[in-house]
C-alpha cells in the first residue's frame, strides 16, 4: 500500500487591506484542495494543521479546529443528519511540519483511522503583514496536502528519517518573550538566527540527503531533491520573506509543473531548520 | 477500524506538581473584581498548584516537563533512549523562564534534554485534548508497526492566565472567569505495545466539533502584559455540547455491535473543569446512555482545572491510591519521597476518559490498567 498526495494547493495573502490570516489562507488552500480532488470536505477524516506562526500568536484552540471550521469539514456532529465526525489538531516541528506529519498521516492512513488526511501548513505575521517586520524571515503564505492510500505499493512516500544536529544548539528560535511584549503581544514576534545559520542548515540537510540516499539505495540520477527551501523566488512574500512550512508543498508544485529531468522518477522532499533537525522522505509520484 | 491486531498499552505514568498551593482566599485577594462570586461554590475547587517564577526554580513549562518525563522513565521498563518517539503537547510553550515559543518544538528540547535522540519528536496542539491527541497518534503509530514505544509529555504554566485574569476580570460574567480554575501540573504517559489484554488500550476515538472551535480562545492579552483566555462558557458547557461524546460514544460503539453498559467500565475520568461540570457532564450521559456511569475519578478539588494533564494526573492519582503509594507527590520529589517509589498491582481496573477541550474536542479513550508504573 502506498500513501499519496491526491491534490496540492497554495494560498497567498493578497489583499493588503486586510491582515493576513492564517486560518483564512489554510482554508483557501484546503478548498482548493479538495476542488482538485473533487472530494466533498465532509470525505477528510483527519486535518492536520503544521503551521507555526498564526495571527495573534494564538495558542488555543488548535488553528486546525478553526481551519476545519473554515473549510466546512464535518463541522457539527449532532446537527448532521448523517453524522460524520472530522478530527483536526495542530502538529509543530518548525520546518518540518509537513514531513512530520506525512509520518504521523502514514499510521492513520494504514491503521484506517480515515481514508483522507488534509495536512494544511500556513503561517503568517501574528500582525498580520510579515513585510512590516523587516526582522521577520517568513512569507505569509499557505500550502496543503490531501493524503490517501493507493492499491500500488509502488508509489507514494517512502519511510520519513529524521536528523538531528547532535548537541549542537539551534540556529533558529520562534518565540514571543512574555516579560517584554507589554499589551502588545498579538502582534509581535521573535525569529532569531544566529549568523552562519543558512550555511550549517544547508550541510545538514545535504548530510540528511546523504544518509538517506545510503540507507535506502537511491540513485542520484534518478532523484529530484525537493528543498529544504522552496525554489528560488517561489512563494516569496511582498517584504521578501520567504516560505516557511509550506516549502515543501510550493517545492512539490514547482517540480511536478517543471519538464521531469530525464531519467528522474522519484522526489526526495527534504526540510531542516531549528533544532536543528532535518527530515527527509522521498516520493514516487504517479503518472509523472 | 483498525486493520491489525496490533494494541498499545499504557506503560508507566508520571507528574510533576509546584510546590505552591493557592487556596480560593489567596486567589480572591488577587482579583478585585470578583464581587461576591464564590469560586469554590461555582467551580468545586479548594486550591490549585502554582509554579515558583523565579527562572532558577525550573518550573516553566519546559521545566515542569521535564520533570514529569524523568518521574515517568523512573517507573518504566524503557529507558529515554529506547523511546523511539516522543510527542509534547503543552498548551503554554514557556521555556527560558519567560518565552513562549512557537520553534523550535518543544518535544525535540525535551527529548534531547533526556538523552531520547534520535526519537521522532514533534509538538501537538490541540487545546485541553492536547496529552489525549498525543495518546491517539501514538497509538495508531503502534498499531501500525511504526514504532515500538514512545513518549507523551506535557507542561502548563496554566495559572499565567489566572494572572492576567485577575488584573482585568471585570465580574463573574466576564470571558476571562474560568481562567479562574487553572491550575500547574506536568504529565507524561509511556505507551509501548500490549502483548495482555489486562494492559491495553482498548479503544482512542477523538473527533472535533469545529462548529464551536471559537467559544474558547488563548491569545496575548491586548489590555495588559500577560497570556488570557477567553471562554464563552455558557454555550462551551451548554446540555447540547455536553450531549456530544455520549452521541459520538454511542455512535462508534453501535458500529461494532455494542452498547455503553458492556463496556463494564470501572471508572470515568471526566476532564477536570469543575466538580459541578463533571457531575453534570455524567448526569448528560447516563440519559444519554440510559445506562449508569461507573464511579467518577476526579483531582480537581486540590489541583484546579490543570489542562492538557488532567486526565492523566487523575488516573496516576487514582493508581497510586490504590496502590497505597500515597497521592501524587509535590515538588521534585515525585515519585522519590517515601513510599512514593514504583508502585504496581496485580488487579487491574478498566477506565474510560472523556477529553472535552477547545475546538470543540471530544471521544473516549477506553484502557484497561494493571502494571502500569505510577
Amino acid at each position: 500500500m502506498g500513501i499519496v498526495i491526491t491534490a496540492s494547493a497554495t494560498a497567498t495573502h493578497t489583499d493588503p487591506g486586510t491582515p493576513a490570516s492564517a486560518v483564512d489562507l489554510a482554508g483557501r488552500a484546503a478548498r482548493r484542495c479538495l476542488a482538485h480532488a473533487r472530494v466533498s470536505p465532509s470525505g477528510v477524516g483527519v486535518l492536520v494543521n503544521v503551521g507555526v506562526y498564526r495571527e495573534n500568536n494564538t495558542f488555543e484552540p488548535a488553528l486546525a479546529a478553526l481551519v476545519q471550521k473554515e473549510t466546512g469539514i464535518n463541522p457539527d456532529y449532532l446537527a448532521d443528519p448523517q453524522p460524520a465526525a472530522g478530527f483536526s489538531f495542530d502538529l509543530m516541528d518548525g520546518a518540518c511540519g509537513v514531513l512530520s506529519a506525512v509520518q504521523a498521516g502514514q499510521s492513520l492512513l494504514a491503521t484506517g483511522t480515515t481514508e483522507r488526511l488534509l495536512i494544511t501548513a500556513a503561517d503568517v505575521h501574528p500582525g498580520g503583514d510579515a513585510s512590516r517586520d523587516p526582522d521577520y524571515p517568513y512569507a505569509d503564505l499557505a500550502g496543503a496536502f490531501l493524503l490517501e492510500r493507493d492499491a500500488d505499493p509502488d508509489t507514494g512516500f517512502g519511510p520519513v528519517r529524521h536528523y538531528g544536529g547532535g548537541d549542537r544548539p539551534t540556529d533558529v528560535a520562534g518565540y514571543l518573550d512574555l516579560d517584554t511584549m507589554g499589551s502588545g503581544g498579538r502582534s509581535r514576534i521573535t525569529v532569531h538566527r544566529t549568523p552562519g545559520h543558512e550555511q550549517r542548515t544547508g550541510e545538514l540537510a545535504a548530510a540528511a540527503v546523504a544518509a538517506y540516499t545510503g540507507e535506502f539505495g537511491l540513485d542520484a540520477g534518478r532523484t529530484l531533491v525537493i528543498g529544504p527551501d522552496a525554489p528560488a523566488g517561489v512563494g516569496d512574500g511582498p517584504g521578501g520573506g520567504r516560505p516557511h512550512t509550506a516549502a515543501p508543498v510550493l517545492g512539490y508544485l514547482h517540480a511536478l509543473e517543471s519538464a521531469r529531468p530525464e531519467g528522474v522518477d522519484t522526489l526526495l522532499f527534504v526540510t531542516a531548520g531549528a533544532g536543528p533537525r532535518a527530515a527527509v522522505a522521498s516520493y514516487r509520484p504517479q503518472g509523472w | 477500524m483498525s486493520t491489525t491486531e496490533r494494541r498499545s498499552r499504557i506503560e508507566a505514568l508520571g507528574a510533576f506538581l509546584p510546590a505552591g498551593r493557592e487556596t480560593n482566599d489567596e486567589l480572591r485577594a488577587k482579583v478585585p473584581n470578583l464581587g461576591d462570586a464564590d469560586v469554590r461554590r461555582i467551580t468545586g475547587i479548594a486550591e490549585r498548584r502554582v509554579h515558583d517564577p523565579d527562572p532558577a526554580a525550573g518550573e516553566d513549562s519546559f521545566g515542569m516537563a521535564l520533570a514529569a518525563a524523568r518521574d515517568c522513565l523512573a517507573v518504566s521498563r524503557h529507558r529515554a533512549a529506547d523511546l523511539d518517539v516522543v510527542i509534547s503537547a503543552s498548551i503554554t510553550r514557556v521555556k527560558d523562564g519567560s518565552r513562549f515559543h512557537f520553534e523550535p518544538s518543544f518535544a525535540g528540547m525535551l527529548a534531547k534534554e533526556l538523552g531520547a535522540q534520535p526519537a521522532i519528536s514533534f509538538d501537538v496542539s490541540n487545546a485541553c485534548a492536547g496529552m489525549m491527541t498525543g495518546v491517539w497518534l501514538l497509538d495508531r503509530m503502534i498499531r501500525s508497526g511504526a514504532v515500538r514505544s514512545g513518549m507523551v509529555v506535557s507542561g502548563e504554566q496554566a495559572t499565567r492566565v489566572a494572572r492576567t485574569a485577575a488584573r482585568e476580570l471585570r465580574d463573574s460574567y466576564d470571558p476571562q472567569f474560568a481562567s479562574l480554575s487553572v491550575g500547574d501540573s506536568a504529565a507524561a504517559v509511556v505507551l509501548d505495545e500490549s502483548t495482555d489484554p489486562a494492559d491495553r488500550i482498548h479503544y482512542i476515538e477523538l473527533m472535533t466539533c469545529a462548529e464551536y472551535s471559537h467559544l474558547c480562545l488563548g491569545m496575548p492579552s491586548d489590555r495588559s502584559q500577560g497570556i488570557g483566555l477567553y471562554t464563552d462558557n455558557k454555550k462551551m458547557h451548554d446540555r447540547e455540547r455536553l450531549k456530544l461524546w455520549p452521541r459520538f460514544h454511542e455512535d462508534f460503539l453501535a458500529k461494532n455491535g455494542r452498547r455503553f453498559e458492556d463496556e463494564e467500565f470501572d471508572h470515568i475520568i471526566q476532564h477536570q473543569v469543575g466538580t459541578r461540570f463533571i457531575e453534570y457532564a455524567n448526569r448528560t450521559a447516563e440519559a444519554e446512555f440510559a445506562a449508569p456511569m461507573p464511579p467518577s475519578l476526579q483531582v480537581v478539588e486540590q489541583y484546579g482545572n490543570t489542562a492538557t494533564t488532567s486526565h492523566f494526573l487523575t488516573l496516576r492519582d487514582h493508581l497510586r491510591r490504590t496502590r497505597g503509594a500515597g497521592a501524587t507527590g509535590t515538588g521534585t520529589g515525585t515519585g522519590s519521597g517515601p513510599g512514593a517509589g514504583p508502585a504496581r498491582e496485580a488487579a487491574g481496573a478498566k477506565y474510560l476518559l472523556v477529553p472535552a477541550a477547545s475546538g470543540l474536542v471530544t471521544g473516549a479513550l477506553s484502557a484497561t490498567v494493571t502494571h502500569a508504573g505510577a
